[in-house]
């Protein structure tokens, strides 16, 4: 049975994006069916990536109800399948559509959770993919908590910054706890002199064990060939044999038998 | 021929008694919410939305009923009891108990008391 992913943070410009992209092209590459989502509907990020897909629903008309799920996954497959599947639903980035989306009320976002459950039934099960991949807005927003009630596995993308770090510890005891989800914290950007030697590893691996009582699945050193993608190409698909996708390949296997 | 009979006989006695002690359960329920909060602040079924931020000011009790109910959309507590691992009874109760706070709505077709999230305005 197919899962779904949410890859949230507290704090915004932590690499969920990047991570989202990357780790949902992982999958694709080793031959999974996946379908990545952009829930991020107050600063939509995916159509940038995926500008040459032109699409005429978005997931903001799926929410409201205007459309079904097929009308909105664009097939990515043909540039980004590399031997599996990618579909992409995209979040609609004009100012007119997220001026709405913020301003619904509690019973529309009910029902947009009502939706979003929706999809293990219209896209796992009756579609055969193996993976929904949500990339979904920082914090306590109503968009990213309706993913991660629906998500199988939440994975918390934090970076080294102490406010980031405490953000983080909260959301874990006041959200991730209490919908009981099965959550793995994502170390993003660590800083090369963290890992410089083995001792050094091992006594940041230490520390942050420490500071987060969730299972460490992944420590991602900061590349600045990554940083120089720019959300402009899919960095693991155009580096097959970079540390970050090798790092990409083996959080991939732990979330699959997570 | 005769103890069959009797045995269905016992069977159908059984199962009315099954259903007045859950009226009656469902009965002691309100009395609690109304001990609880006073008649004036229970909603009486006028409908309240059941969204995330609902769910996590929940007692965490209710929270894993009302999560479950809102993957399953409509479903006995039978059903619900099968997906937590609690048992039968308790969450009746609970499905109850949010009824009375106004986020789900009880249905009975024929023997059975099927719950679903309150969605109307």
């Amino acid at each position: 049975m197919g899962k779904i992913i949410a890859v949230h943070s507290y704090k915004g410009g932590t690499g969920k994006t990047s991570l989202s992209v990357n780790l949902a092209a992982t999958y694709a590459r080793s031959g999974k069916k996946v379908c990545l989502m952009d829930l991020d509907f107050r600063a939509p990020s995916l159509h940038a990536l995926f500008k040459d897909y032109e699409t005429d629903y978005w997931l903001n008309d799926y929410l409201n109800g205007v459309c079904e799920i097929d009308k909105v996954l664009v097939d990515a497959t043909k540039d980004h399948g590399n031997g599996g599947k990618l579909m992409v639903g995209l979040a609609n980035p004009s100012t007119e559509a997220i001026r709405d989306m913020t301003a619904k009320d509690r019973k529309w976002e009910m029902k947009a959770l009502g939706r979003l459950l929706s999809l293990r039934s219209s896209v796992l099960n009756d579609g055969g993919f193996d993976f929904i991949i949500f990339d979904t807005s920082p914090g306590l927003q109503y968009s990213s908590i309706n993913a991660i009630v629906t998500a199988d596995v939440v994975l918390v993308v934090t970076s080294l910054d102490a406010s980031d770090i405490n953000g983080s510890q909260r959301m874990t005891s006041e959200l991730y706890d209490l919908f009981e989800k099965k959550t793995g914290i994502l170390v993003n950007k660590v800083i090369a002199d963290y890992l410089s030697s083995p001792e050094e590893e091992k006594k940041f691996n230490k520390y942050i064990k420490s500071v987060h009582s969730l299972p460490i699945l992944a420590v991602i050193p900061c590349f600045c060939e990554v940083l120089r993608a720019a959300g402009d190409f899919i960095f693991s698909e155009e580096k097959p044999d970079h540390p970050f996708t090798e790092t990409l390949e083996q959080l991939a296997n732990k979330v699959e038998k997570f | 021929m005769t103890y069959r009979k009797l045995e269905g006989k016992s069977t159908q006695i059984l199962e009315k008694i099954r259903e007045n002690l859950e009226k009656l359960n469902e009965k002691i329920d309100v009395m609690i919410e109304i001990q609880k909060h006073g008649q004036r602040e229970i909603p009486e079924n006028l409908p309240e939305a059941l969204d995330v931020m609902t769910l996590l000011s929940l007692p965490d009790h209710l929270r894993k009923t009302a999560v479950t109910l809102c993957k399953l959309e409509k479903a006995t507590a039978d059903d619900v009891a099968e997906q937590t691992k609690r048992a039968r009874a308790v969450e009746s109760g609970y499905l109850n108990q949010l009824v009375i706070m106004g986020y789900m709505k009880k249905e009975r077709e024929g023997r059975k008391a099927y719950f679903c999230v309150n969605k109307e305005d």
